[in-house]
């Protein structure tokens, strides 16, 4: 049965769009056949001229032939189908007016969803560019009594795990907590790259292998010394950098690249577009993860290691979490602190997705909204044409036009406009999409990978056809309905002014009314949130702050060297002419935690009870860093040049976890346990927020000269100035030089700009649904023009009479408009129920305001009002201005 | 149409070019001067109303067409019976036995 239907369509588009070839073929055809008839009669002795007639006479006449065949072949409804296309075409153009607005109502409809489903569907919906995506999972630790925030993991919890879990093929860990990298190059092309740390499973959990020679193997997880923090010396280079420094050669493979003074030998390079699913394509090279059990290593409490898994096939995220579970149980059975440990593997999806996740839904919901309203206005629109129309409709079909043949006429019609409004729509997608590029496309992940493609077409497509069924059926059925006698013996309404249509229309118009309003009232509260953001204060100075990291490598700087390097590095660029103060921070503030590690008042009125534990941001600073970012010292002292590595660990701490910790009583010279190490409270500083939306978290400061031997920190070293933080770049590098000429600063940028990256998924998600409310208040405004224009046309002649009785054009203009606020009111009203409805969908969205803020109710009310207002004047004026005397001849 | 011999009744000339088509392929002319011969003259096949038959078949899935070279090395369209147009020729056999054979049964009672 199928194959006969596919058979039938491929002919029938081959007869249609083919139609030259097999008329040509058909000629052929028939000719050999006249040919060989007229040889057979020949044969039997026909002469040749009389031959060919009967040939000819045989065949029925070639023309007839023909003709019956093009009936055989199909091409008679296509015929038809050309002609109603061709009369639609010439009724639109009859209208421009009622075609473009159509047309326009669509192209915004169409193009917004398409251009936002794209956004939503390569950041939502694609799988991740690894084979069988579905299988990857994130392997978090959390504890049973914290579980605040999920933790990443321990290498000792990554070592028990291997192996452990039969539901999970492979297992990867990988170190993607400090911004690890490496100066590659020499002299002015010295530069820093971003490396990766990873176990040697990493690429067979994601299941992309080098292009050219291998992965790392488990034994080149162990270096040749151990205090090296990567494995043994060497490297997995991304397509890019093996280009550059390479020039592409096969042969780079067993050659050596020098990363930070240190030769790693090359021993695979992976395939172009290859990216680190957690950190993204930023990484230039992937190096061994040390797993050789050191003092850092085997704190089984110090959390510092990613983990990713590819479950075997049919096996769940839970049935993994279950098997690990037993793992971690056996493991810190001997550990009394960490009996309530737990593991959590969630799909790796979701986790990288994340937070822009909901603002993408949101935006899918809002540009359904606004389609639907277009598809409302286009509804209306069209049932003012059928109305307008009803008199040609009449004529038709007294004329013996069939009612199928009027519906058909209607719906190609609707077609007409939905393949024009889907082709303008298209343009305005791909417009939307460069804008929508333009605007997230550093802050939303995966979005750099957004393209017009096929799903996006067919949606889009899909679309275009459903609104054409939608708009299109409503005027067919009232046609259907109309009766021509009646509508030809011009009796007063034109058939179509009876209540019920009335009623249709206007129910129409309200819910384009409500539907801006909810759009209104949502772009109101993302704009009140993120003012209200945007002014909360973060606890430190990000004007007129330059930033930049800094990182020195291993090899030719040993820990003493590096806290010695530090405070010489402060002291020189702290002397720069304008420059206030200069320190350094492990990570900068207000981007994202960083280092949350559990911290434990080991004194004070709590200690040994459970409440002397809280979860705090750990950072990494030089002396001069709470000046630099003016950050105020509140008790006690900032770190100095006294704190170094002989003497016992000192702490400050922020008032949030002074207040936390020591309640009632003087934190100074308290004691903390935190990061495996027990320090002494030196001093308090006011409390920093940890990310834009103004969350302040507990923080603990570590002196850099004493954690310096703990690891190699990359620091982010904090300028503060008077002046224009940017133009310090060349003083700051000309320091650099003078010290050491070979390394790098890195990303140098004024601290405002780095912590507004953050805001800057908030701003695209707003940008958008201003546009879109936008669009809907136009849509909803001609709307109404459009629903009032049509009554005042009906009741042209009952403003007539009723002018002519006395009544004044103001009562007229009255009339118009209370009809108007009818609308206008019950839209707003229907419009509230529903932000009410919604207000739980945007509450993730919102930050320090309600999500029922009144000001955007009352402003989405206000505009709505005075819009709708000014609308309905425009068609109130006309009926004021009916001449009764045209209206009475 | 038909100067001599009988006319088809409506619907068999499908059933005769599958029936004629189901030895091999051949061109049209083939086909009209097979069912010809075989009826032994008494069938006239109205020429006229052959090749839109053909065409409809082949939209229809049942025969498929080609190109290639006559008994006389002329180009000529040859048809040739699909798996489809057998099973459909089957059917329509078996319709047709059952039908004259009832039409045959009233004709014999009535």
């Amino acid at each position: 049965m199928l194959r006969a239907l596919l058979s039938e369509l491929r002919y029938r588009l081959r007869a249609v769009f083919r139609r030259g070839p097999l008329e040509r073929d058909l000629d052929e055809e028939l000719r050999f056949h006249l040919e060989r008839e007229a040889e057979k009669l020949r044969r039997e002795g026909v002469g040749e001229a009389e031959a060919m007639r009967r040939a000819r006479v045989a065949l029925g006449g070639v023309e007839a032939t023909k003709e019956a065949d093009r009936d055989a072949r199909g091409v008679a409804a296509f015929d038809a189908l050309l002609r109603d296309v061709r009369y639609a075409w010439r009724g639109l153009r009859a209208r421009p007016g009622f075609a473009a607005a159509v047309v326009l109502t669509l192209a915004l409809g169409i193009g917004g969803t398409t251009a936002v489903f794209s956004a939503v569907d390569a950041v939502l919906l694609k799988p991740l560019p690894y084979p069988s995506p579905g299988q990857l999972v994130r392997i978090y630790a959390a504890s049973v009594k914290h579980r605040t925030e999920e933790m990443v993991s321990t290498p000792v919890h990554f070592l028990a795990y291997r192996g452990a879990a039969p539901a999970l093929q492979s297992i990867a860990a990988l170190n993607t907590y400090s911004e690890t990298g490496a100066d590659i190059g020499s002299g002015d092309g010295v530069r820093r790259i971003r490396t990766l740390e990873v176990s040697a499973d990493y690429f067979d959990v994601l299941r992309v292998h080098p292009v050219l020679g291998r992965a790392f193997e488990r034994a080149e997880e162990h270096g040749p010394n151990s205090d090296m923090a990567v494995g043994a010396p060497v490297v997995v280079l991304s397509h890019r950098l093996w280009e550059e420094q390479f020039h592409g050669d096969p042969g780079a493979v067993g050659r050596t690249l020098s990363m930070s003074g240190v030769p790693f030998t090359v021993v695979g390079v992976m395939p172009a577009g290859f990216g680190d699913p957690l950190t993204g394509r930023g990484v230039e090279a992937w190096v061994p993860l040390s797993l050789t059990t050191g003092l850092d290593m085997s704190n089984i409490q110090n959390h510092w290691l990613s983990l990713i898994g590819r479950l075997r096939p049919g096996a769940t995220p839970s049935e993994a979490q279950a098997e690990l579970d037993v793992a971690t149980e056996r493991l810190t059975a001997p550990y009394p602190d960490s009996r309530d440990d737990r593991t959590y593997v969630v799909p790796l999806k979701p986790d990288v997705v994340g937070s822009a996740a909901r603002a993408l839904e949101l935006m899918l919901g809002a540009v359904a909204l606004v389609l639907l309203l277009a598809c409302v206005n286009v509804a209306g629109l069209q049932l003012v044409r059928a109305s307008e129309r009803a008199g040609e409709f009449a004529v038709r079909t007294a004329l013996g036009a069939g009612r199928r043949r009027l519906v058909r006429q209607l719906l190609t019609e609707s077609f007409l406009l939905a393949a024009l409004g889907a082709v303008a729509g298209l343009a305005v997608a791909r417009l939307g999409m460069a804008a929508l590029l333009a605007l997230g496309a550093s802050s939303v992940p995966r979005l750099a990978g957004l393209r017009l493609d096929g799903t996006v077409l067919a949606f889009a497509v899909a679309v275009a056809v459903a609104s054409a069924v939608v708009f299109g059926l409503a005027p067919a059925w009232r046609a259907a309905r109309t009766e021509a006698a009646e509508v030809l013996r011009g009796t007063g309404r034109a058939g179509t002014g009876d209540a019920r249509s009335g009623w249709l229309r206007s129910a129409l118009v309200t819910s384009q009314v409500a539907l801006a309003f909810v759009l209104l009232a949502g772009a109101g509260i993302l704009l009140a949130s993120f003012r209200a953001v945007a002014s909360m204060p973060l606890g430190f100075r990000s004007e007129g702050t330059l930033t930049f990291q800094l990182h020195l490598p291993e090899a030719r700087y040993d820990s003493l060297a590096r806290a010695r390097f530090w405070e010489e590095f402060d002291r020189r660029v702290g002397a720069i002419p304008g420059v206030t103060a200069a320190g350094g921070v492990s990570w900068l503030p207000a981007t994202g935690a960083y280092h949350t590690w559990g911290v434990e008042a080991r004194t004070g009125p709590l200690a040994g009870t459970r409440q002397a534990w809280a979860q705090a941001d750990n950072r990494i600073v030089t002396p001069d860093y709470f000046r630099a970012a003016g950050i105020g010292v509140l008790e006690g002292r900032p770190f100095d040049a006294s704190d170094v590595m002989e003497v016992p660990d000192r702490v400050v701490i922020s008032e949030a976890l002074a207040k936390r910790l020591f309640p009632g009583a003087d934190p100074l010279g308290q004691q903390v346990y935190t990061g495996g190490r027990t320090g002494t409270v030196v001093g308090v500083v006011s409390d920093v927020a940890v990310d834009v939306e103004g969350d302040l978290v507990p923080y603990v400061y570590h002196a850099h000269a004493q954690w310096a031997g703990d690891r190699n920190w990359p620091l982010f070293d904090v300028v503060s100035t008077a002046g224009d933080p940017e133009a310090l770049v060349p003083a700051v590098r000309a320091v650099l030089a003078g010290m050491d000429p070979l390394l790098v600063m890195d990303h140098p940028a004024p601290l405002a700009a780095v912590v507004g990256r953050g805001t800057a998924q908030r701003r695209f998600t707003l940008v958008l649904l201003v546009t879109f409310a936008a669009t809907a208040l136009i849509l909803a405004v001609l709307g109404i023009v459009g629903v009032l224009s049509y009554v005042v046309r009906l009741r042209s002649q009952e403003f007539g009479i009723r002018m002519a009785l006395g009544a004044s054009p103001a009562e007229v203009l009255g009339a118009v408009l209370r009809h108007g606020a009818v609308v206008i009111g019950s839209g707003i009203a229907v419009g509230l129920l529903g932000a009410v409805a919604l207000s739980r969908v945007i509450a993730s969205m919102v930050f320090h305001v309600s999500p029922l803020d009144p000001r955007a109710l009352v402003g989405a009310t206000v505009l709505i009002g005075v819009a709708g207002g000014l609308a309905a004047l425009l068609p109130a004026g006309r009926a004021a201005r009916v001449d009764p005397r045209s209206v009475l001849e | 149409m038909g100067q001599e011999g009988l006319d088809l009744p409506q619907g068999t000339l499908d059933l005769l070019i599958l029936k004629a088509l189901s030895l091999g392929p051949m061109h049209g002319w083939a086909v009209s001067e097979r069912l010809h011969q075989v009826s032994q003259a008494t069938l006239q096949v109205p020429q006229g109303s052959l090749y839109p038959a053909l065409h409809r078949l082949e939209r229809r899935g049942w025969v498929a067409a080609r190109w290639g070279a006559s008994e006389n090395n002329r180009r000529a369209k040859f048809y040739e019976l699909t798996r489809l147009g057998r099973r459909q020729l089957e059917a329509e056999a078996e319709n047709w036995r059952q039908l004259t054979a009832a039409v045959a049964l009233v004709l014999r009672m009535a």
